[in-house]
Parts: C-alpha cells; structure tokens; sequence
C-alpha cells in the first residue's frame, strides 16, 4: 500500500482528487500544505524541490520510499486501489476515458467562467459567454451517461467519478445556479451523491450547492492582483496628467494578456495573484540604455555591421556593466549536448532577469576537451545575481571578471562574443556553439 | 419470502451462524426466537434489529432524518408494495421514478436497508417488466440495477438484466 506526502496549497481541488483515492484505497496520505512543512511560493522553488519536480508545481507527491510524481491525475492513480482504477481492461480504459474528459472537456470552460467571480483572473465577457457554452456541452453529455447509471463506470464509485466530480466542484459551488442546472438532474443527483460519500466528506467536507449565480466581483480582482509599479520615466507630465495614463496603460496590459487567461490553470492563477517581488533593480537611476532595442538590432539585423555599432554607441557606461565569465570546472564538461544545456538551463532559471541583461555565452571545442566562457551585460555595477534569490543557482560555477569598457581588450571580446566569430586568443579552443540570453 | 430476504440480509451483515426464524399468523410474520429476552416481530423490526446487532447503525440511517426516511421506505414496502394489486403496480412504480430522479440511494446518500427491502419487494414487478415498461421508470431501473450490483445484497434472488441505451427512446420524453 502507497504511502508518503502530498505537497500542495490549502483547497486545491487537484489535490482533493489524490486526497479522496486515498480515502477509498487506505493509502497513508500525509499532507504537506501549509508552513513549515510546504510554503507555497517557496518550497516549491527551492531546487530540492525542483529536482524531484522539475515544473515546480502542485500537487506533487513523494512516497516513503522516494517515490516521486507530479501531475494530480498520475498521483491520483498510484493512490488508487484496483476498483477506483477499473478493474478489467474495459473498466480501467473508461476510467481513462473520463479523466480526460475532465481535462479537456470541463476544466478549460469551467476555469474560464469560474476564476473571474474569484477574483483570480480578469473578466472577459465574450471568453465567459463561450465558457459557459463549453460547460453546458459538458453537463448534456453526462446527463445524458448518468440517465442509466448510478456512477460513470460500473456500478460503483471510480477514478472516474473522483476525478469528474472534483473538476466540476467549483462549478457548482459557484455558478451552476438551479435554474441552470434544472436540464441536468441526472448530473446533479451523481455529483451530490458523490460528495456525500463519506471517503469524499473526509476531504471535502460539506459542499454546498451554489444558490445564486456569482459574477465578477472587480473589487475582489482588484485586491487579489499585485499592485503594478508603473515605471516613473514613462509619465513626463504632472502628477494628474500621470494617473489616467496609468490606467490607460493597465487597461491595455489587461486586454493583451486575456487570452492567455484562458489557458491559466488555477496552480498558475494563485502563483500570479502572490505578490510580485520587488524589482531588484529599482534603486538604480534610470538608464539611457535601452536593452530591447539592442536586443531587436541584435536579433533582427548584423551584428557587425548594424547591432555592435549600435551597442557601442548607445551603451550607459553608468547603467550598465560589461562582465567576462568563464566556467570554473571545464574538466568535468563531457558531451558537448550537455555542456550546452547546462547554459540554456542557467538562462531558463534567470528567466527574470531578462529585462535587464543580455549574455552571450559560448562552448568551445569538443567532447570531453570544452570550455564555456561569455560575455554578459547587465544594469548596474555590480553582478546582478545576489540580487535575487531565484537567480544563485549557476553563478558561483563560474570566474566572474569585469570588464573596462574602454579597454580594447572589452571592445575584442564584445566583438568575437556577440558574432560568434574572431580569434578568442585566451580560449585556445575552436569555436563550437553559442547561446545568447535575450 | 421474508425468511428468506432476513437470511440474505444475514448474509449481508456476515453473522456467522444464522438465527432462528418462525412464522405466525396468515400472512406468515417472522418472528426472531431470542435466547436472552422476549421474541422480535415483524420483517421490518427484525431488520432493524440485525443491522444494530452488527454493528452497521448507518444502514438504519445516519442522522434522525434519514432514519426516518428509511422507516417510511421499510413501512411502505409492508403496506404498499407486498401483495399489492396488479393494477397498482404502475402508480408504484411511478411514484418511485419520481421520487429517484434525484436520488442515488433512497435515504439520504448512503445505501440503507430501505434500499435492500425495497429492492427485495419490488424485484418480483420489475421481472415481469418488458423491456420497453423498464425505461418508461429509467429512475427505478437505474437505481434497480445498482442495488442489484451492491455486494452481497442479491442472494436469493435471479439478476435481472437491465440495457444501458434506450431502445424506445421515442417514447422517453
């Protein structure tokens, strides 16, 4: 019998599915969901944490033995015992079927309708029209299956129903008013049915059905959402000029982001609705460097020709430094595979620091005889990595040098870094390949 | 009959070595012969009695509503349901699609001894059932067949085989 700990934040209905098939199995389920065993924000960044779940997210689980899974429904599985998971092929293959349905036919509209009268995500009135199509579809496919039987698969409760049940709770603790479940009798009697299980009542206790449909409460959204610093050099004018452009400018970041919502599962709503961390860089004066535009040239034009020029004319010497870093233990590079991911994986978790640095980093020679060494420009004087904790992983592998950037020696390497071609005298190695931080 | 639905129920609650029954009277009522005091009468009673002795008080209900739901289902299955006549049998069943439109099990959401009794009293009505009477009560069918697959309540009675798609789905409405 499975036993071990379920990280997860309080009230995660991804986790509940997990929680619930241990109730029917008998697994030992320990729940890691609040301080000072799982911090949500931060336990699961910690790289211990990261290694046995590499997306970072929750629920995760960790078995006695090591045992190690994420996504809830593999978690869910494993916790089972051979009646929730089917017992034949048939049976176990329907159960299949449902937790996909689930997944794909339920989440996505009811995440869409449900998180805006939250007050996790934005409203979008059309994005709530369609959701709601999407989730009668739904309902009219299971009123349909529940016509004849008592649970989705066999005679008796399931994955299948664990997993169903569990993807529409919010949907009918919320919205599915009665006037707009009164179609789907056959849905209603199932689910009610379910969640007064006692192995369900365990880790869902009392569910109440919604009674009156919720809207989008704009208030609660604007109290869930971070306060957003508005860069002070955008607003030239006075401060009363300053506040309708602010909103403006919400207004617009608001619209551009609407249809990711969509696609937001609620893991990722409650990480985004967490307070956003300070700018590390914010006590620094502004900068007449604008690192897009580089990075645009730099991208879209050449090097030589357009991009360096560009660079060199335009660089803040007061905003910005020029660091050469080289990595310190080129005698354990092997496959030269792997010494490139081990750059693009620093560059993945400095994701945040993209704003305000431009790297290039190269590999040179070839398996087993390599070395990695890079040009990086980022704000301020000083290595921006101390700054914050996400971005300490990788740094202290490598030799950090600051560059002069008047020096001839700075202009040579910003040269053969930046165009992947020249010399590279202090190498002593062929050029192999590059990646570029931008 | 009812001797034979108190054995399966036994069975059901896993007692080791089975009571000892007698008739009495016309309708021939059960009566339990108990060692320690006076005898239990009554189909209904002795159930209640059984499921107690086990150990298993939430198949007489779980909170004081359902136990009352619970004996008003045990009570009508006496009154209503046994020996009733044949032109009655449609309004039973009627009645009792309705009221399982929205329910799962008869008494609250747990399975209880109405739902054992009410299946062993309507079970001889659904056999005689053609195919196309049984999803004119869907209710009654669906909720019929779960009962029939709960483990260890079907003993001494033949399964009655019930089709998941309407055939007649014209004639549902």
């Amino acid at each position: 019998m499975a036993a071990g700990t379920l990280y997860t934040y309080q009230e995660n209905w991804r986790a509940f599915k997990a929680q619930i098939a241990a109730q029917y199995s008998g697994a030992r389920l320990k729940l890691a969901s609040s301080p000072p065993a799982f911090t949500f924000g931060q336990t699961n960044r910690t790289p211990a944490f990261l290694s046995n779940f590499p997306l970072g997210k929750v629920p995760a689980y960790q078995g006695d033995d090591g045992f190690c899974l994420f996504e809830s429904n593999a978690i869910a599985h494993y916790l089972s015992n051979d009646a929730l998971r089917g017992a034949t092929p048939q049976a176990a293959a329907q159960v299949l079927q449902w937790v996909s349905f689930a997944d794909s036919e339920i989440i996505p509209s009811a995440s869409t309708w449900v998180f805006p009268t939250l007050g996790i995500i934005q409203f979008n009135k059309q994005g709530t029209e369609q959701a709601k199509e999407g989730v009668k579809r739904a309902l009219a496919v299971l009123n349909h299956h529940l016509t004849t039987r008592t649970f989705l698969v066999g005679e008796r409760v399931s994955l299948a129903d664990i997993t169903v049940a569990c993807s529409m709770l919010w949907l009918y603790k919320q919205v599915l008013e009665p006037s707009f479940r009164q179609p789907y009798p056959n849905v209603t009697r199932w689910f009610v049915t379910c969640v007064n299980q006692p192995q369900f009542k365990a880790v869902l206790g009392e569910v109440k059905l919604c009674e009156k449909m919720a809207q989008y409460d704009a208030k609660k959204f604007a109290e869930m959402q971070p306060k957003k610093e508005t860069p002070a050099k955008k607003e030239k004018g006075g401060k009363e000029a300053a506040k309708p452009q602010e909103k403006k400018e919400k207004k617009k970041e608001e619209k551009k982001s609407a249809p990711q919502e969509e696609e937001m599962d609620d893991c990722e709503a409650v990480l985004a609705a967490e307070p956003k961390a300070k700018d590390p860089f914010a006590d620094l004066p502004k900068s007449t460097f604008v690192m897009d535009e580089f990075k645009r040239k730099y991208s879209n034009e050449d090097t030589l020709k357009v991009a360096l020029p560009f660079f060199w004319e335009h660089f803040d010497r007061e905003g910005f430094s020029i660091w050469y870093c080289e990595y310190k233990y080129p005698q354990e590079l092997t496959y030269t595979f792997m010494s490139c991911n081990l750059i693009s994986g620093m560059y993945q978790r400095l994701d945040k620091l993209r704003k305000n640095a431009f790297a290039s980093v190269l590999l040179f020679g070839s398996d087993n005889q390599s070395s990695i060494s890079g040009i990086w420009v980022f704000r301020g004087q000083n290595l921006a990595f101390p700054l914050c904790p996400d971005w300490q992983i990788d740094y202290e592998s490598y030799d950090w040098r600051k560059l002069d950037p008047n020096s001839e020696e700075c202009k040579t390497m910003v040269k053969e870094y930046f165009a992947w071609e020249g010399d590279f005298k202090h190498v002593g190695k062929a050029f192999n390949q590059g990646k570029v931080f931008k | 009959m009812a001797l034979r639905e108190l054995s399966s129920l036994e069975k059901f609650l896993g007692s080791n070595k089975p009571n000892k029954y007698r008739t009495q009277g016309d309708k021939k009522v059960p009566v339990l012969q108990n060692n320690k005091g006076r005898p239990v009468v009554g189909l209904v009673t002795i159930a209640c009695h059984l499921a107690k002795e086990a150990k298993r008080p939430e198949l007489v209900g779980d909170s004081a509503e359902s136990r009352a739901v619970v004996q008003q289902w045990l009570e009508h299955r006496i009154t209503k349901v046994d020996g009733c006549k044949k032109e009655d049998i449609k309004t039973i069943l009627k009645d009792l699609d309705h009221y399982l439109q929205d329910k799962v099990y008869l008494a609250g959401n747990q399975f209880t001894l109405a739902d054992i009794f009410m299946y062993y009293g309507i079970h001889p009505l659904i056999v005689d059932l053609v195919i196309q009477e049984k999803e004119q009560c869907v209710n009654v069918t669906r909720w019929f067949n779960h009962i029939q697959h709960y483990p260890g309540v079907r003993h001494h009675l033949p399964h009655i085989a019930i089709l998941r798609n309407s055939i007649y789905s014209s004639r549902q409405h």
